[in-house]
């Protein structure tokens, strides 16, 4: 399956404004009653609002022209009573709005990060960590500024434009139409553009994602870079990211920023229609007054449309931003799970039958592999590199399902298991150990029930029940070590040794080392072998390593060569195939 | 006064809190660092981009002060029957037409100026990083050196596109309007000015209160992102457990957290528009008292009376602008101080001179290494001849990889010295000493490029030293497997290769500089024996003057070794040829022991 993101063609790609924020809205579809709430207190707000002008209109007509002073201070009071209780709408509007914003982040985040959960394996290797990061971390920021700024503006720009709308057209219907009509030429010239604007955001958007992803790279192997003296290589690389994150950068900020002069342009042009055809006006149904309202009502008409035009490119940003989360949100694990009634067979613990897999389509790892594994004992796969073995562990794992044939976990297909219940089963230490920034103790506990409650005294003796006491000792303050994700903290066979500790501590039927003790000294080495085999008597350990040492004690060797697993009688067996064998690496 | 813009303005100061300050990790007060230039230094190079986009700026603010009295002089002219049509059209046409142009103009050199101004700092950032040591990287944090290059760039760049123009034109416009209104009746316009400063405040100090609470979201925000990073690093040994519920959970708190934080900070500015609103909306209610009331006596015009309702609007924007800018600058600042420490780090001292070639001979004297208080390396002392094998064997974390990282001039020692040929690593220039030493890395570095490129990774690697190199490392068939060959792109992480095949491309990688001495960090522990049995071969055969220096785990790949160190807890323990460490040395012979059941199987 496909799960390379910058490769994926199809639906999200294409999507539209508005189909892109109904998706966006479902992720909200709670919120209805305050919705509707906050909607109301945007109307009462926006209507207080907008009487002012009309209230100052009037009043300069009757009362100021007409030298009455009296009603201008009785209509100032009425004026302030407005204001006051607009005080109170325009804090609930903010506050309720504003807490859409948020909790809609908040609902957002944590579906992207429940989807990146259900996505196998397959998802993490097809896409660099960088542009992943920089999807889950900088496009919902993009999320976030429409979310936390332009949704509140969003509406509330909205209403005062239609009020002010309605009150130009209600006033006068001929000087109201002439005042909009150059919205209509802003709108025609916004849709024009509008999707020249997203591209080059979309564009600009992925170049930064792949800009993040080359410095990471660099970065995280600089030592690479020391010393072969290829200081030059991040540069150069590095100056061929920055130029094309600066060209896209250009043309996305230029798109951007073509919006504010046209707007402003319009708006002005409509206070030019109003004064000369208001002031034409007057004397027949018009006023010095309603003249003044009217040009305070264009600026309310137009204001928010300048508002909105920044919103505009904004939400475009924030549309290709959400195109690209969406593509994650739009994928599915292609780890189904299925129905197998069969009855278990108590002796074959893991089986595979006729099993073909392949990472791509078209270039086949695996051909036709069939094998059993029987409960409580010890298997070998020994192979020249790039054989299969890890591809073959993996599938034990259940990290990768099957192209054709089936893995059968106790009699039972493993894809009828469901996750909680394998991964108990099943235990795998990784080829390349992986730390949480921590604690040694949060590292060997991690995602481990059992021993969640116990004391550092409590834990250290179930460690020294299962033998692990002399791999703890090494580490410097015991269980408190701490520990980086990234860096060179601590040494790889410091890794590997706390990948082990937590895999054995999970107690798994079957447990799976590949090349688990690779950087770890042969003392060491012997000390995790006893400790493998005081594991529980039916435990099945399956051991993938060079170093024959480790698998002597195997019950039963397997030789992965070109992608097919066959039997070795003994180890001398193995050794010959593995010194005659033909190898395909 | 439109409430939208206000809004719009005070959630753009938010998510500028939250985009910009919550990616930088807490800093220390760097107490002891000189101050750094301040950030209009580094416009001094873009000083004609500015000045341009200053004056266009300027322009189009300047007349867009003059539309209002344009307006209020056509209302007068109507008052007074003296309407003239056409001159009031052709002036406002006039006006509209240049405003658009200066803005346009202005919009485009500020796209310039920003993305250059950013381009141009990441390039020298890329430079300045590209140039230091191994200890600096690690030291300033890979992740710390990717929010400079992006995070903190872009609040500079922010910085150029905004808060210069918007400040002077702010500035413009209030004291501006500030003197129109108070040439047209100066007791109003008293009054009227006069929310400045309350408006002003205000802001400021809900700002200020609001900062506080800026800091400890930021520290959310950083949890929030590491748990991220760390749920997509770690993605498979998270489906190998299946705790994917788990991360979920804690996914969950820090999400939570950081709603919460924005909830509250939301509270704070809801609270702030209103009061605003409410100022400004006094104001208007000022005009139509006092205001009416001098139309009324006759000492003021009708026009005029309109103009200061469309000064006071244009008036309160700015004043939130200049606070606005204010933090952008503030942000802007720090960033710059993150960078500058970055750009003004000493450089690595590369006085370096000698390009001569290298013989081979290596001596270390009297090395200590402390991480912290904890030694990695007490005291080794270690002589090799050119030409010779030496094997370092020990437990984990003996520091055999901190050895071999001194060698190659990765780490430098906090005493004692390292010499090749009987002169200090640090008197040969590193280009000339870096082609002739090759290291292999432990851990699996492939890059993102083909095959060919990773392996001729260093520049001086000529057709023939790839080939040999290839031919050694026993790749040839493999890349001969590839339907694209050498040209075969390899992923990141190397996902596509197995742990085989990276580790024999990194020694191709490093057998290709044709290096004097070859430096292996365990680099069998993921080949198997048979490979690993014909590759010692190989480079015994194609590079025969080599000195090499393997850390290794397995002593029956070495006993025939010149040399074979014991390294344990950062000490050497015992140093000679295998014989003579089995007769003398217990702790090898146990780990010899630990190995003999299967050795003569490892041939």
């Amino acid at each position: 399956m496909n799960y390379n993101l910058n490769k994926l063609t199809g639906q999200a790609e294409k999507s539209s404004n508005l189909s892109a924020l109904k998706k966006l809205l479902q992720l909200i579809s709670h919120e209805r009653p305050t919705l509707m709430l906050a909607t109301v207190i945007i109307l009462i707000n926006s209507t207080l609002n907008l009487l002012g002008p009309l209230i100052i209109g009037r009043t300069i007509d009757h009362y100021v022209m007409p030298k009455h002073y009296q009603g201008v201070i009785y209509w100032a009071s009425v004026l302030l009573c407005m204001y006051l209780v607009a005080l109170l709408t325009s804090y609930l509007q903010t506050k309720m709005m504003g807490g859409v914003g948020q909790r809609m982040l908040f609902t957002l985040r944590n579906a992207i990060f429940n989807k990146l959960q259900l996505l196998p394996v397959d998802f993490f290797n097809q896409n660099k960590a960088g542009d992943l990061i920089s999807r889950v971390n900088n496009d919902t920021d993009k999320l976030n500024q429409f979310f936390s700024q332009s949704l509140v503006q969003f509406i509330g720009s909205i209403a005062t434009m239609t009020g002010a709308g309605v009150f130009l057209l209600l006033i006068h219907i001929q000087l109201g139409l002439a005042a909009i009509a150059p919205m209509g030429l802003i709108l025609i010239f916004t849709m024009l553009v509008s999707p020249w604007v997203k591209r080059t955001n979309a564009k600009s958007l992925k170049s930064v994602g792949g800009m993040s992803a080359e410095i990471q790279e660099s970065l995280n192997n600089f030592k690479v870079i020391i010393a072969f003296n290829r200081r030059d290589y991040f540069r150069q690389r590095f100056d061929t990211a920055n130029q094309d994150n600066y060209k896209t950068a250009i043309s996305a900020g230029l798109a951007n920023n073509i919006f504010m002069p046209v707007y402003s342009l319009g708006a002005s042009m409509a206070q030019l229609i109003v004064l000369v055809y208001g002031v034409y006006l007057i004397g027949n149904d018009f006023s010095v007054g309603l003249l003044i309202a009217y040009l305070s009502y264009v600026t309310l008409f137009y204001n928010p449309l300048r508002q909105l035009a920044a919103l505009w490119a904004n939400f475009q940003t924030a549309m290709a931003a959400w195109d690209r989360i969406s593509q994650i949100l739009g994928l599915d694990s292609n780890l189904v799970n299925i129905e197998d009634n069969h009855a278990g067979d108590a002796e074959t613990l893991l089986e595979f039958k006729n099993v073909h897999f392949g990472y791509a389509d078209d270039n086949e790892i695996l051909h036709n592999v069939s094998f059993k594994m029987e409960r409580g004992k010890t298997y070998a796969l020994v192979g020249p590199t790039g054989g299969g073995k890890t591809t073959t562990a993996s599938l034990i794992a259940r990290l990768y399902d099957p192209n054709r044939g089936e893995v059968l976990l106790n009699g039972k297909d493993i894809r009828s298991y469901d996750a909680m219940e394998r991964s108990k089963k099943i235990g795998f230490i990784l080829q390349e150990p992986f730390l949480f920034t921590g604690t040694v103790r949060e590292n060997i506990l991690y995602g481990n029930e059992a021993y969640k409650e116990y004391t550092n005294e409590q834990m250290k003796q179930v460690i020294h029940d299962a033998n692990l006491g002399t791999l703890l000792a090494i580490f410097e303050n015991g269980l408190d070590t701490p520990v980086t994700s990234g860096g060179d903290s601590i040494s790889l066979g410091q890794k590997q040794l706390i990948a082990f500790m937590r895999a054995v501590l999970r107690n798994p039927e079957l447990l799976i080392l590949d090349e688990a003790t690779a950087n770890i000294d042969t003392i060491t080495e012997k000390l995790l072998g006893d400790i493998l085999n005081k594991l529980p008597e039916t435990t099945t350990r399956v051991i993938i390593a060079h170093r024959l040492n480790t698998i002597e004690n195997a019950d039963e060797i397997y030789f992965v060569n070109s992608g097919e697993v066959s039997r070795a009688g003994s180890l001398n067996d193995a050794m010959d195939m593995l010194l005659k064998g033909k190898r395909v690496s | 006064m439109s409430q939208s813009s206000l809004i719009s303005l005070i959630f753009k100061t938010i998510a500028q809190y939250l985009n910009k300050e919550t990616q930088m990790p807490p800093e220390k007060p760097q107490t002891d660092q000189k101050k750094p230039p301040g950030i209009f230094s580094l416009l001094k190079p873009y000083g004609g981009l500015v000045a341009l986009l200053l004056l266009f700026a300027l322009l189009s603010n300047s007349i867009n002060l003059l539309l209002p009295k344009i307006i209020s002089k056509g209302i007068d002219a109507y008052t007074h029957h003296a309407f003239d049509i056409r001159h009031i059209v052709m002036e406002f046409s006039g006006a509209i037409v240049l405003i658009f142009i200066f803005a346009y103009l202005q919009s485009i050199i500020q796209t310039y100026a920003s993305e250059r101004v950013a381009r141009d700092l990441r390039t020298r950032l890329s430079d300045k990083i590209s140039r230091q040591s191994h200890a600096f990287i690690e030291q300033a944090n890979s992740s710390k050196l990717l929010t400079n290059l992006t995070a903190d760039t872009d609040s500079i760049k922010m910085f150029v596109s905004q808060a210069i123009v918007s400040i002077a034109s702010s500035a413009f416009i209030i004291i501006g309007a500030s003197i129109l209104l108070l040439s047209i009746n100066w007791k109003l316009a008293l009054t009227v000015i006069a929310i400045i400063p309350i408006i002003g405040g205000t802001f400021f100090y809900v700002l200020k209160k609001v900062r506080a609470l800026f800091i400890e979201s930021r520290q959310v925000i950083d949890w929030l992102n590491k748990i991220i990073n760390e749920s997509i690093l770690g993605a498979a040994l998270i489906r190998v457990i299946n705790s994917q519920q788990l991360e979920t959970t804690k996914f969950l708190e820090a999400n939570t957290r950081a709603r919460d934080f924005g909830l509250s900070i939301l509270k704070l500015f809801s609270g702030l528009i209103p009061i605003i609103t409410f100022t400004a909306n006094l104001s208007v209610l000022c005009i139509l008292t006092l205001g009416g009331h001098y139309v009324i006596n006759g000492s003021m015009s009708l026009g005029d009376f309109a103009a200061f309702n469309s000064y006071l609007s244009m008036l309160i924007f700015p004043i939130l602008i200049i606070g606005f800018m204010s933090n952008i600058i503030a942000q802007a600042t720090a960033s710059y101080t993150r960078i500058s420490m970055i750009l003004n780090a000493p450089d690595m001292k590369d006085d370096g001179t000698i390009t001569s070639s290298i013989k081979g001979d290596i001596e270390v004297k009297d090395i200590t290494i402390k991480y912290g208080q904890k030694p990695v390396l007490k005291e080794v002392s270690l002589s090799i001849k050119a030409g010779t094998k030496i094997a370092i064997i020990g437990p984990t974390a003996a520091g055999k990889t901190q050895l071999l990282y001194l060698l190659t001039g990765l780490i430098n020692a906090d005493s004692g010295s390292v010499e090749f040929d009987g002169k200090t690593i640090g008197s040969y220039n590193s280009e000339a000493f870096h082609s002739q030493v090759g290291f292999v890395f432990q851990d699996s570095i492939i890059f993102n490029m083909s095959i060919r490129e990773n392996i001729a990774f260093s520049d001086t690697v000529t057709n023939e030293s790839l080939e040999k190199a290839i031919e050694t490392a026993e790749l040839k068939d493999f890349i001969g497997s590839l339907p694209d060959g050498l040209s075969t792109i390899v992923s990141e992480r190397g996902s596509s290769l197995s742990g085989g095949q990276k580790q024999r491309i990194m020694l191709a990688r490093a057998l290709a500089v044709n290096p004097k001495v070859l430096l292996l960090d365990d680099f069998t522990a993921r080949v198997d024996a048979n490979t690993e049995k014909k590759i010692l071969a190989n480079v015994q055969l194609n590079y025969p003057d080599l000195t090499l220096l393997s850390v290794t785990q397995k002593i029956a790949a070495i006993e025939h070794y010149d040399q074979v160190v014991l390294l344990m807890q950062g000490e050497i323990i015992a140093h000679g040829s295998h014989q003579h460490l089995m007769e003398t040395s217990p702790e090898y012979v146990q780990i010899f022991n630990s190995q003999q059941s299967t050795s003569n199987y490892e041939l």
